[in-house]
């Protein structure tokens, strides 16, 4: 066996120039961009001289095939292959290449210099052209001899790809992703693009690939091409040129092209893998809940395992080979994504009636807006989203979260919103106005806006469990204190002495050296309708109190907790459902009147500039 | 601009306790025909229910030292544990049921009922080391109970329940009566 009898039967079967070079093995992106030029020199140049040779050896195709011979043949066939390793150096190894048919977007994973490559190729075409000009288009005639009757018609349909990879059949696809792209004025200088093809592709890809098998017994399935890989190296290479931009891999570039093709046959011609593989579909058929569409890319390549070629040929449709495709596949809808933008900032929170997201108690929003509405009316704006479109295409995420009735002073909180499908990359100017435009109202302050990366993201994610917060809250003394009742003289009134100041600054039940107070909070009754019922330890790492000018009952507490303390039910006691609380360290009845986050500590955003992501 | 949390005192000659801030109490007078065995029970606006004695519970009137107990024959309300956001495996309670019994030194004592349908999240365990607070602070630090139910139970038995209001006009009538 040798690639040019792979072609040749290939071509036989019905395949398309490409599809050849995708059953060779082929993984260099430049071959595609041309396969009908690319297969024709292959052929002559590269493989005739050993064709011949192997022609007089008369191996292979003079041998029975048989399974059984496949161990008799091992010596012969290593030999052969240090025959052919210098055409091997013209592919690339096909084990690094990804089979999965699933993952579209799998990044492309070639090692070939194809900067060398392609100067080979443009060499040979300068030598060729006079030549290449008369020649005819098939690459067929040439490296198969066979007789011009037999071969493939120009615009005949491949039995593989279903004309997938035929570029008679991509105006309509340029077309459509130009127009696609045109509406949305994506900024991006590159593109990738991924491919939903029709599954009948699979089908037909295993019956060739049974029939290479059938007559050349080493030939190696695992080597073909996937139908995704070359379709972005053939019309991906093109449409870059139609559409001004770069195709690069979807690893790399932001935006993302994805095309929808479908083939009207595509149902009728998996039917006989219900006949071929029965078990697999009436299992499948029980469990309606979990598998509700019966032909997934999944359950074809489960059901491609049960087909033999004996098992196909008894069946009428295959009896002569693969059907011939009625039609080509046409694109019925293209998608155009790019990579979500990431803002990051700090918000400071003026108000004590503004909930951080939209507040719904059985649908009906609870406050007029929210610290999240605020901060995305103006991002909708700069994008051009309506409210509908602001819903789903905008993200708000936070570093933990404060009470509707709590303020958040300081520096603020760490926040980020996820911008997806961006057309483009906000200014510096527009950054600056977005904050202006989010401070405005007076309840929400933004001093800065900065693109983050995604990992970025994480730390904020990270900082919610980990970072500590300091607040102040105003308190007020209930009742008098065992000292107050000695010294009252005649007057009732309670009052916050020195003397309760310096209680609370001295107030400790932890010896550790990083937090003073260890508490015990229950989940407080307020959300306890929607989380555990827990007892859960933690600490409060500094505490100190002063007293308030001409409000002799009041004092406001600062302290640094440990995330996650309810610092309100600590400062109230929740009828002693968080123990010590306030009135401990008082040694007095005490209530919370008013609550502020002072500053959260976790330093984020990065104010470093950061490059796009 | 700096702001402070001074800048944010509110009107000191109207405040409200703990309780005030975010339940809703509603009453029972006479419970079981009893004459002033009146329960009352806090709503929050999530529908989770603290149950406690009211304030004209004849318990108020009697000074004799006593204990409050959750172990009622073979049911353990101390024994009592919720598990996961649903709250389950809590004791299943119906109006009549005993949540403790208030025995006193004399070897007297009373059933506290419960007065809902629901399941019992949580007792006051404090209270049986510290039963004054019961006596101190019935609205506070001296709840007995917390109670789930489902919404729709939950607002049905408030609605059955007397208002603070409607309450105040039961007791006065029948000191009128008396
Ligand atoms: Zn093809």
């Amino acid at each position: 066996m040798n690639d040019s009898e792979v072609i040749k039967l290939c071509k036989e079967l019905g395949c398309c120039d490409a599809c050849c070079l995708r059953y060779v093995g082929l993984k260099t992106p430049i071959a595609y961009e041309n396969a009908k030029q690319f297969l024709v020199k292959y052929v002559k140049e590269k493989l005739e001289p050993v064709n011949n040779d192997e022609h007089s050896k008369g191996q292979d195709e003079t041998k029975p095939d048989h399974v059984d011979q496949s161990k008799e043949q091992g010596k012969e066939e290593s030999a052969n292959n240090v025959e052919q390793s210098k055409e091997q150096d013209l592919t690339e190894p096909a084990s690094d290449v990804n089979h999965s048919t699933d993952q579209e977007t799998e990044p492309l994973k070639h090692e070939v210099d194809s900067e060398a490559l392609r100067n080979e190729v443009d060499n040979r075409t300068h030598k060729k052209e006079a030549d290449e000009s008369t020649c005819d288009t098939s690459g067929a005639k040439e490296m198969s001899g066979e007789p011009p009757a037999k071969k493939q018609k120009l615009d005949s349909i491949c039995v593989s790809c279903l004309g997938v990879l035929q570029e008679e059949n991509w105006q309509q696809c340029n077309t459509m992703v130009k127009e696609l792209l045109h509406k949305k004025q994506y900024e991006s200088e590159t593109f990738a693009c991924a491919l939903s093809a029709p599954i009948a592709t699979m089908l037909r890809e295993h019956y060739v690939m049974l029939c290479l098998k059938e007559k050349f017994t080493h030939y190696d399935t695992k080597q073909l091409t996937p139908l995704k890989e070359a379709w972005k190296w053939s019309f991906g290479a093109q449409l870059a040129a139609h559409v001004g931009m770069a195709q690069d891999s979807g690893a790399v570039s932001p935006l993302l092209v994805t095309l929808n093709l479908e083939y009207p046959d595509d149902l009728q011609e998996l039917e006989v893998l219900k006949t071929l593989s029965a078990s697999l579909f009436e299992s499948r058929s029980k469990q309606r809940q979990r598998f509700a569409v019966e032909f997934t890319r999944r359950s074809v390549e489960q059901a491609l395992r049960d087909v033999t070629l004996a098992g196909l040929r008894r069946q009428a449709a295959w009896a002569r080979g693969a059907p011939v495709p009625r039609t080509h596949t046409a694109p019925v809808s293209v998608q155009a994504a790019h990579a979500p933008l990431y803002l990051g900032g700090r918000y400071v929170k003026l108000s004590r009636m503004l909930p951080q997201t939209p507040w719904l108690v059985n649908g009906l929003r609870m406050m007029h807006s929210s610290v999240q509405e605020t901060i995305f009316e103006p991002i909708a704006r700069l994008y051009g989203m309506s409210p509908e479109e602001m819903e789903h295409r905008l993200k708000f995420m936070s570093a933990g979260r404060e009470d509707v009735d709590v303020r958040c002073l300081g520096e603020g909180r760490p926040f980020a919103v996820e911008v997806s499908d961006p057309q483009r990359q906000p200014t510096a100017d527009e950054l600056r106005r977005l904050c202006d435009e989010i401070s405005e109202g007076e309840q929400v302050i933004v001093k800065n806006l900065v693109k983050v990366s995604r990992e970025d993201l994480a730390l904020l994610k990270k900082g919610e469990e980990t970072k500590s917060k300091t607040y102040e809250a105003l308190c007020i003394k209930l009742s008098h204190t065992e000292d107050d009742e000695l010294t009252a003289n005649g007057d009732t009134a309670v009052r916050v002495t020195e003397r309760d100041i310096a209680n609370i600054n001295s107030y400790r039940n932890s010896d550790s050296d990083s937090s003073r107070v260890l508490l015990t909070q229950r989940t407080p009754i307020r959300v306890l309708h929607r989380r555990p019922l827990l007892t859960r330890t933690r600490r409060i790492h500094d505490l100190t109190a002063y007293r308030v000018p001409g409000h002799p009952q009041l004092f406001v507490v600062r302290l640094r907790t440990e995330a996650g303390t309810y610092v309100k039910e600590w400062a109230h006691g929740e009828a002693g459902r968080t123990r010590p609380r306030l009135q401990d360290a008082l040694r007095a009845r005490a209530d919370i009147l008013a609550l502020d986050v002072a500053s959260v500590d976790l330093p984020w955003p990065n104010t470093q500039p950061i490059h796009s992501t | 601009m700096e702001f402070k949390i001074l800048d944010s005192i509110p009107d000191l000659t109207n405040l409200k306790s703990f309780t005030e801030r975010y339940f809703s109490k509603r009453y029972i007078t006479n419970v079981n025909g009893v004459k002033n065995n009146d329960i009352m029970i806090m709503f929050h606006s999530n529908r989770i229910a603290l149950l406690s004695l009211a304030p004209s519970h004849f318990f108020f009137n009697k000074k004799n030292d006593f204990k409050v107990n959750y172990s009622l024959g073979n049911i353990n309300r101390l024994s009592n544990s919720v598990k996961g956001k649903s709250k389950k495996g809590g004791q299943h309670l119906v109006p009549k049921s005993v949540i403790c019994k208030i025995e006193y030194e004399d070897g007297t004592s009373f059933a506290v009922p419960c007065c809902m349908k629901g399941s019992l999240v949580e007792v006051n365990e404090e209270l049986v080391k510290n039963p004054k607070l019961l006596r101190e602070y019935p609205d506070e630090d001296g709840y007995i109970a917390i109670i789930l139910s489902s919404i729709a139970i939950s607002e049905a038995t408030k609605n059955e329940m007397l208002t603070h209001e409607e309450y105040l006009k039961v007791l006065n009538s029948f000191e009128l009566n008396d």
